[in-house]
């Protein structure tokens, strides 16, 4: 398959480039700081690969290598991309430079064990997103966690102990959890075919038990919801945020957050359709309550890296909200909102450094008018606050609306049983829109809280602007925020074939219940053929023009302008699947 | 038929070595001079360690010419050659090595310099070889009783250590008592069965006019062993033992002598008493098996979390790691093919881990001061990075963190338990993977305070080599059993 080196390159690099720095004398802190910044901007480039080899219209996984891994589990060591893991593990790959740069000089003990312990978070991270392996996944999604431990513990602040210890134990009894669930399946697997494997595409095509689904699906939940994290599992993510060095919070709340997100997606979902159609309306509603939660919460710190913290927990619930909505709009939102998220939250996070970098305290109140001695960074620094706020054309804004609007008409949700007197969908779709103005005014008031009023402070009389590398950091940042936000195209429509794979796969199992949660080459009768295309590579590019590009030009048309009209044949597509057997099933009055 | 067939001696090579060294090395001792200053025994400790290594050796090549699936009796089948035993000879015997290793640092910087230590340590390897290759009842108490006496003997080898000796008696105690139950068990089997041969027990057992003595014997059994794997509640014992013997000794009891145990239960509970014969199917021991088991792992962890002391922690986190091992022995009981392999792997990895943790831990600690609460660990990393390195790689093994061993092995075990019929054991991984996110929470408090946490002065260790060696060694292993675990997995069959 074309571009397959790519992905293990891709997890190689970093770790040799941890390696490397590990076998380097202890001192030598500019040689460490070098070697960090050319193997992040090595993988960088390298990851620009994925994207030169990617073909948009296939929804499969592609550039997949696959080699067996441990024979006797049938643990396989296979990776590969598609249209939602390209975008996070160029997020990853984007961010990590720009972190080491931004936050080099604000370490200075132990250099070297930090640039390793970056890397290695790095390989985890890229690890977990291109795995389609489920062993390998969580491999990775505990390999982030250590090097994410030893970053708050030994660079942290003053209760890093404390936060350090409760970010581990928290994500693993999650993942643990998800551990027993991975085992069932497997075993399952193995039971109905008599073959163990870790095979994610495998384990897709077992139908399970109904009630064994949503047993899984909550453990896998249980996992993705502290991650990400979800209301009420959210209570590590401040203390971890506000412990950890600017670096751990860029990469905690640009990445890792997001492997919430897209577990769900890529693994939760897909594998148990059932649990999570049955889960669904409660993790929305617990989805909206974070939001407005967060919102509050944040608009009554006085930290301002506590109040960046809680706007991330309302944030990720927009995009754990999109995903809940179970139909295309939805899901490319969120993704698309948490690609956003990645780039604003970490240039606030980067601009906390900065500041206090310059005045050691993350008090407002020792803060104001600081635009007059920063002019430059409160300008590149605004950007960022209104992308994050969600400010039309910048890039927060395509993410949050098309998740409204995929709440809006998210029928597929709640199904019959809920009381029919509320109209769910349109409370919630409006609940969430409140928290995006609740959004706006927790971070201008911020923003005129740290840069606006009177100069009164005399700690702040003398700040020097950014320097060079600073300015270059936050102009990257600020340039990739407003094309996000004016051209959302790109994006989207290499997006849209996977997210309409998982929504064929969906649309199947309500009309198939007992079914498995997917099955190769033959979409259902109204779905478009998204695994069509043959993976025996040949000439993709050729394949990719023609009758594919038009289809690209619809999917782009429907989702980025947000045609009712195409989503009335989604919701035919639901609707059709309406009293075939599952009474659970069925939509009630929601539109 | 009991002929003497000269070619048997072949397999029993790994033993024959580990008996002549002991012998040479007690032997040996007479040559030493006697009194209060004792010279250096050091280079016992060598020829102890290249005795280990040579059985070990042995044990490899045979294992290598034996071809899977068989199972050759030996001398009339009192012992028997197949993958299983001869994996678990090599692992023993490289523990035993690896003790040796680390016991002449120790013995000098503590100042119990003793050349018996070091003949009887090879003699309870052999004891443990014995029980790897049984292939009868009385040869299982023949290994147990060499093995345990010479670990008694270990125990209490620091005479003028109070910790020692009550450890000693605790544990002489308990083993005591736990052998007598061991005996009337498989007398008990025996009366109802007429053999105590481990091959022929399933079919006399079948056909068997007594099962109510079978019942009794094998409960009785699963008492014995209970003690000598340290389960609960028969675990009293064990962590006055590890915390007041001699490091090196502690990972002995730690390592082999649990490793032994299991074997022992592979042996008697998978071979003889296996198989769906009994009057109430395998279930006659799979039951009890399974409760001990859940009660084992959360009992252990839970006491583990209290403890501030390294070694104690260690001691009841061994506690739990057997109840999880007999998770897989109880899988093996309800009919999963995978747990025999999986069980091997577990005592692998454990065993590796438990090496460079003691290692670690005999390292850091001097005669001054044997550093051993938690906040002695503190700010290690940045005077020690390497042996940090090596107790943080033990520990995330211990508590089953990818990329070691300790997650691959504890994965397997918890497959194999869910491959029991219908998921009867369901409940039991939920219990071993919640206390497995426990756990975690006692060995990151070392980790912390190893990393996070500044030194309250500078730290002397003990210099030598042997520990450096297995703690660089046994490190590798450990993410080698991780990273690349295929060459392992199926070791033994």
């Amino acid at each position: 398959m074309p571009g397959s080196f790519v992905s293990p390159l891709l997890l190689a690099l970093p770790l040799f480039g941890a390696i490397l720095v590990l076998c380097t004398p202890k001192s030598e802190h500019q040689l460490h700081r070098g070697i960090g910044l050319a193997f992040t901007v090595l993988t960088f480039l390298v990851s620009l690969l994925l994207l030169a080899y990617f073909r948009p219209t296939l929804g499969a996984a592609q550039q997949v290598f696959d080699v067996a891994w441990i024979p006797g589990l049938g643990a396989r060591f296979k990776t590969g991309v598609d249209g939602i893991s390209v975008w996070l593990v160029l997020l990853t790959t984007f961010l990590m430079p720009l972190t080491l740069f931004a936050t080099g000089k604000g370490i200075q003990k132990n250099v070297r064990e930090f640039v390793a312990a970056l890397l290695v978070l790095e390989t985890g991270m890229i690890g977990a997103f291109v795995a389609l392996d489920v062993f390998l996944f969580y491999v990775c999604w505990e390999l982030m966690l250590i090097p994410m431990y030893l970053l708050i513990g030994i660079w942290g602040g003053q209760r890093r102990l404390y936060a350090s210890i409760k970010f581990v134990i928290y994500t693993m009894v999650g993942s643990l959890l998800m551990l027993v669930a991975i085992v069932y399946v497997y075993v399952q697997h193995a039971s109905v075919t008599g073959t163990y494997t870790t095979d994610l595409e495998a384990l897709a095509t077992v139908a399970l038990p109904h009630s064994a689904q949503v047993w899984c699906f909550a453990a896998f939940a249980l996992a993705f919801a502290i991650k990400v994290p979800l209301f009420p599992l959210h209570t590590w993510l401040p203390d971890a945020h506000v412990e950890a060095p600017t670096a751990g919070s860029v990469i905690l709340a640009g990445v890792l957050l997001k492997f919430g997100i897209f577990g769900f997606l890529r693994y939760a979902m897909p594998l148990f359709l059932h649990g999570a159609a049955v889960l669904a309306p409660y993790i929305a509603i617990l989805a909206v309550i974070g939001i407005i939660y967060g919102a509050v919460v944040a608009f009554a710190q006085d930290d301002v890296k506590k109040l960046v913290a809680y706007s991330s927990v309302s944030h990720l619930g927009f995009c754990a909200l999109g995903i809940f909505a179970l139909n295309s709009q939805g899901i490319g939102g969120s993704l698309y909102a948490m690609l956003s998220h990645g780039l604003t939250t970490g240039g606030l996070f980067l601009g906390i450094g900065v500041l206090y970098e310059r005045r050691h305290t993350r008090r407002l109140a020792e803060y104001g008018g600081i635009w007059k001695q920063m002019p430059v960074f409160a300008g590149l620094y605004l950007i960022v606050v209104m992308g994050s706020a969600g400010l039309p054309l910048l890039s927060g804004f395509v993410g949050e609306f098309l998740t409204i609007f995929g709440t809006f008409i998210a029928g597929d949700t709640f199904p019959a049983g809920w009381p029919s007197y509320l109209p769910m969908p349109r409370l919630l779709a409006a609940l969430a829109a409140t928290g995006v103005i609740l959004g706006a005014i927790y971070l201008l008031y911020m923003f005129q809280k740290v840069f606006f009023g009177p100069l009164d402070k005399a700690k702040n009389g003398h700040l020097p602007d950014l320097g060079r590398g600073e300015r270059f950091v936050f102009i990257v940042l600020a340039v990739g925020i407003i094309a996000m936000g004016l051209f959302p195209r790109p994006i989207l429509r290499t997006m849209e074939p996977a997210v309409n794979r998982f929504i064929s796969d969906y649309h199947r199992h309500l009309a198939e219940p007992d079914g498995p949660a997917h099955v190769y080459g033959q979409p259902p009768p109204g779905a478009e053929p998204v695994d069509a295309e043959p993976d025996d590579g040949g000439t993709p590019t050729a394949r990719a023009d023609g009758a594919a590009a038009d289809q690209v030009q619809a999917d782009l048309d429907r989702i980025a302008l947000g045609a009712a009209q195409a989503d009335a044949t989604l919701d035919r597509g639901a609707a059709d699947g309406r009293g075939l057997g599952i009474p659970a099933l069925d939509r009630g009055a929601s539109p | 038929m009991s002929t003497f067939n000269a070619a048997d001696l072949v397999y029993l090579v790994p033993m024959l070595i580990l008996m002549g060294t002991g012998i040479l090395l007690v032997l040996a001792e007479a040559f030493y001079s006697e009194g209060p200053d004792r010279a250096d025994r050091a280079s016992l400790g060598t020829l102890a360690a290249a005795g280990g290594i040579a059985a070990m050796i042995a044990a490899i090549v045979l294992y290598r010419q034996l071809p899977s699936g068989t199972e050759l009796p030996l001398v009339s089948g009192m012992l028997v050659a197949d993958r299983t035993g001869l994996a678990m000879t090599a692992l023993l015997c490289g523990l035993t090595a690896a003790v040796a290793l680390m016991s002449p640092g120790h013995q000098r910087e503590h100042g119990w310099q003793s050349g018996e230590y070091y003949g009887i340590l090879l003699l309870i390897a052999s004891g443990m070889v014995m029980i790897a290759q049984a292939g009868n009842l009385a040869i299982i108490v023949l290994g147990i009783e060499t093995m345990s006496i010479g670990v008694y003997v270990l125990t209490a080898l620091r005479r003028r250590s109070r910790r020692g000796n009550e450890a000693a008696m605790k544990y002489f105690l308990a083993g005591a008592f736990a052998t007598g139950f061991l005996l009337y068990g498989m007398a008990l089997v025996y009366g109802a069965a007429g053999t105590t041969s481990l091959a022929k027990l399933p079919a006399a057992l079948g056909s068997t006019t007594n099962p109510g003595l079978v019942v009794a014997g094998v409960l009785m059994m699963v008492v014995a062993f209970g003690f000598k794997v340290a389960a609960v509640p028969f675990h009293m014992w064990a962590p006055d033992a590890y915390e007041g013997a001699p490091t090196p000794v502690t990972a002995l009891m730690a390592a082999g002598v649990k490793t032994a145990a299991v074997v022992a239960m592979i042996r008697v509970f998978g071979g003889g008493l296996g198989g769906d014969v009994l009057p109430y199917g395998t279930l006659g021991w799979a039951s009890p098996m399974v409760v001990l088991a859940g009660i084992t792992i959360t009992v252990g962890n839970l006491a583990a979390v209290r403890q501030d002391n390294i070694k104690r922690m260690l001691a009841y986190s061994s506690i739990s790691h057997g109840g999880i091992l007999l998770v897989g022995i109880a899988a093996m009981g309800l009919g999963a093919d995978s747990a025999r392999g999986a069980v091997l792997y577990y005592l692998v990895a454990y065993s590796i881990t438990t090496v460079v943790g003691f290692a670690a831990i005999a390292y850091v600690g001097t005669r001054g001061r044997e550093r051993l609460a938690v906040g002695d660990w503190a700010g290690l990393a940045s005077s020690k990075p390497g042996a940090a390195l090596a107790m943080t790689i033990a520990l995330l093994s211990f508590g089953g963190m990818p990329p070691t061993g300790g997650f691959v092995a504890k994965f397997y075990i918890f497959k194999s338990a869910m491959d029991v019929y219908d998921g009867q054991l369901l409940w039991l991984v939920v219990v071993g993977i919640v206390n497995s996110a426990i756990s975690i929470y006692y060995y990151l408090k070392v980790v912390t305070a190893m990393y996070f946490r500044e030194p309250t002065g500078p730290i002397a260790t003990t210099r030598d080599p042997g520990l450096t060696f297995l703690m660089a060694v046994g490190a590798v292993l450990i993410l080698w059993l991780g990273v690349m675990p295929g060459f392992w997995i199926g070791l033994g069959t």
